[in-house]
Formats: C-alpha cells, structure tokens, sequence
C-alpha cells in the first residue's frame, strides 16, 4: 500500500471497485433489517459512516501502542462507544426514528464492515487514511442501503420517505382508490436479498474483474 | 521502538487509557442528552394519547403537545385490584423503589412497564398463568389513567387506558381511548412494537386503527366482546377487521383488550366508574354526543 494514497481513490474505491457489501459481502444483516423504508436507511447510513470513520481514525491514532494480545477488545470498546454515542444522540435529536431503527443501532457494533476496517485497515494506515478509508467504507454500505431502501420502500409501499408517490389501490368510505397494489414481498427481508444480488450481478456484468474464479 | 507495545506493563496501561476515555465520552453523552431524551419519551406518550382522543395531528402542533394535554387531560394512578385511585400512602412502596420521590413526579414519571419489570410485590404481581392471555408475565398493582375532560374542565368525555400484550414478535404498547360509558371505543392506537412491517406492523395504519371508531366492548352479559375477527367484521359492532396475513398479531390484540378490560385489567376500575357515578357519565355522554 502506498504511503500516502489519494483520498479521492480512498473514499471512491469502497463505492464502486471494493464495495465492502456487493463484493465482500459484509454487513448484510443490517443491510436487510433497516431498509424497508428509506428514511430508515439514510438514518443508518449516516450512523455507519460516522460510527466507521471515527472508529478507523482512533484506531489508527493509538496503532503503535495497541498491544496484539488485545487488539480485538480496544477495536470493539472503541467501536461500542461510538455506537452507543450516536444511539444517544439520536434518542435525544430524532427520537421517532431512533424507535424504528430500535436494535438496529446498537447492532452497529457487531458489524462487520465496522471492524474489518479497524483491524485490516486503520491498524496499519495513518490517521488521515483510516479515516478517509473509514468514511469511504461507510458510503459503499449507504449506497446499497439506500438503493434497496428506495426500491423496498417504493415497491412495498408506495412511498419515499413517507411521500405517496404510487398511490395506493383501497377503498376510503366506499370510493376506490389509486390504483397501485402495494407489493408485501418487499417489505419482508427476502426483498433485500434479491435487490442486493441484483445489484452484485450487475456491478459484476459491469466491472469484469469483480468476478470470481469458479 | 522506545515502547515495546506487547509488554504486560503497556497492556494493562492501553486497556486502562482505552476504557477510560470511552466510558468518559459515553457517560457525557448519556448524562448531557438524557434531559432531551426524557423529553422525547414524554412527549411522544402525550401526542399518542392526544392521538387515541381524536386530536388530529394538525391541532396537536398548533397548540403544542404539553399545552393541550395540560389543558384537556386529567392524570390519576389507580390500583387495579380495586379499582380506587391509589393514594399516596398505597403508592409509598413502589414509589420508594422505583425512586420516585412524590406523587405529583409520580403522575407524570410513574412507568408502569417499569413497575410490571421490577417483580417486587410492591410494585406488581405475577400474572397466573391461566389467566395471562396478554402475555404480561407480571402486572403492575397501578396504572395510569387518563382522563379527557371537555373545554369547561367539569365533565369527563374519555378514558384513555395504557394497554399491552404480546402479539408475534414483541410486545405491543398502545392506549385505548373510551367513552365515559365504557362501551363505545374512541380509539386504539400502538406506540411501540415490533411486528412485521407491512403485516403486523399495520396495526399502524390509520385506516384499520379508524375501523375500532365507535365499536362496542362489552355484551349484554357484560363481558368483553370486542375482537379482531378474522377477515371482515361487516355489520358487526363487535369485531374489527382482521389484518390479512398477521393471524398472531391480530389474535394478539383481541387477547390484549379481553384482559385489560376483563376482572385482572381495568374491571374493577370500569365497575367502579359505571356504578358509582352511573348519571354524570350519562351526562358527560350526552355532552359529548351533543
């Protein structure tokens, strides 16, 4: 690795060459729970971003004198208090979505994305690189939570951000109305699944040297 | 290197270094935002009973949530076995171990979910099994009640009671508002739940939640008849349409309202108010249908 890479490539490359979700294949679990809705992913995404970001910038900041034999427990007691910092902070400035992110927030910390750079990043990269690093890692995760939120939310109810933009098919005293029947499939988990392997299967058509030897 | 970083001497002082700056930064964090965040929960509490009454969310936020409730809404703690108002001297127990330090806090910071937590036998009793068909493991010896008055302040025109009860995969925590003739429902609205989105999760919608507007709960025998039947309810004052595709938590909800408006919910509260006052609450019945 060279010693001080572009920040451009450091922030861009997790997006679309090295996305930590469509060609690692990390962080899927949160990638299915949080994006029935997109305010819900946008909300997530901002999380992820600061949470990766700071964390990869701390880790990096004290990698000369983190002892090996407890590498691990200071990434995640750095990682948790991060999360734990932005569960608070959204309890206390957006409560409504606090509630519906519910577990999801705090489950920050078990993801992968999250430690697999602290640990195969920040621990050998400056400061300014992890974070940079970090900040990018975290757009490649918000874009695809954005993308399947926009299609799940969309497709499963109609709306984005809770704006009606297919109108829903039902009838209102008697009236029928709209004439879009709401697709329940998106919004279970499964949706997401077929939405990221979509999204893998074109990056790949697209980018040829993504594919794996069989 | 001047340090040797894997020696046992830089081990213990990163750990402790680490651990320190971090539970410093979490407990600023949690210290400074938690008067903000008991904000929130209140006032996300009082826009959802002001919602179960029938305010709309237009009047809520000209008025203000804390004005309107303050203005509209009586508080009272009563003891559900009874059915009386708890006093301060039945209140004392629980208070003391929930750190409540008056009853005035009490009205406004009392958690009933904290209560039915606790287990302690001040606080609630274990709910026997049989009879548990909300799932609530242990019930809290007091509740909350909410009161809404009319614009004069002299007459009572709701009820709003905290409800709760399992469904399929959480807990659903809601108000059901009623008419001061504990038979007609106003409203029933969930706070908190974590049911399927798109299934359960529609006991968030506003046009199933307008289906239980004016249904009746209690039969001519007097027992809770109310119900989330499954597929249509048609004519039927008695039953709400079924959610399609969430069985469990529709079944949920049926179970929820037969327990806490049965013998160990809200009963002894509801007899009460119907025997004892049986002519200002037609009163306030024909004042609010007038």
């Amino acid at each position: 690795m060279a010693k001080q890479a572009a920040a451009k490539d450091l922030i861009f490359d997790p997006v679309f060459n090295d996305n930590p979700i469509a060609l690692q294949v990390l962080g899927i679990c949160s990638a299915l729970a949080v994006t029935t809705k997109m305010s819900t992913s946008v909300t997530m995404s901002i999380a992820v971003i600061f949470v990766t970001a700071f964390s990869s910038a701390s880790i990096a900041l004290i990698r000369h004198r983190i002892p090996s034999s407890i590498r691990i427990i200071v990434q995640m007691t750095v990682i948790a208090s991060l999360v734990i910092l932005v569960d608070q902070v959204l309890k206390a400035f957006s409560y409504q979505l606090s509630k519906e992110l519910s577990v999801f927030v705090g489950l920050i910390i078990t993801n992968c994305i999250v430690m697999g750079r602290a640990e195969g990043f920040a621990m050998q990269n400056t400061v300014r690189d992890s974070f940079l690093d970090g900040l990018g890692n975290g757009f490649g995760y918000s874009l695809i939570l954005i993308i399947v939120g926009f299609f799940r939310e969309l497709f499963g109810s109609g709306t984005l951000f809770g704006i009606t933009i297919l109108p829903k098919k039902e009838v209102v005293d008697g009236v029928a109305q709209g004439w879009y029947e709401p697709n329940g499939l998106m919004l279970l988990s499964p949706s997401a699944f077929f939405i990221i392997g979509v999204f893998i299967w074109v990056l790949r058509t697209y980018k040829t040297d993504q594919q794996e030897e069989d | 290197m001047p340090i040797n970083k894997d020696s046992i001497p830089n081990t213990f002082f990163v750990a402790t270094a680490v651990c320190l700056v971090c539970s410093l930064l979490v407990s600023t964090a949690a210290v400074g935002l938690k008067s903000m965040q008991d904000r929130n929960v209140s006032i996300d509490r009082k826009t959802n009973i002001l919602r179960v009454a029938g305010f709309t969310s237009d009047e809520i936020k000209e008025i203000g949530v804390d004005e309107l409730f303050a203005d509209r809404f009586d508080v009272q703690i009563i003891d559900l076995d009874t059915g009386e108002i708890a006093s301060e001297e039945d209140l004392k127990d629980c208070f003391d171990y929930l750190k409540i330090e008056s009853y005035d806090d009490g009205l406004v910071n009392y958690d009933q979910f904290k209560a039915s937590k606790s287990k302690v036998e001040q606080c609630a009793q274990k709910e026997d099994k049989a009879l548990d068909i909300a799932g609530i493991k242990y019930r809290e010896n007091f509740s909350h009640v909410y009161l809404l008055m009319d614009e004069s302040g002299d007459n009572i025109e709701q009820y709003v009671l905290p409800i709760r009860g399992y469904g399929l995969w959480s807990t659903l925590k809601g108000f059901l508002s009623v008419k001061p003739d504990f038979q007609t429902i106003v409203g029933l609205t969930y706070y908190e739940h974590a049911e399927t989105p798109g299934l359960g999760g529609e006991v968030d919608n506003e046009q199933w939640k307008n289906k239980w507007i004016d249904k009746q709960i209690f039969d001519p025998n007097g027992d809770v008849k109310i119900r989330v039947v499954k597929g249509k309810a048609g004519d039927d004052p008695y039953g709400v349409d079924g959610l399609s595709g969430a069985t469990i938590t529709s079944n949920g909800v049926s179970n929820m309202l037969k327990y806490w408006l049965g013998p160990d919910g809200f009963g002894p509260y509801i007899n009460r108010i119907k025997s004892g006052s049986s002519s200002a609450s037609i009163n306030s019945t024909g004042g609010s249908n007038g």
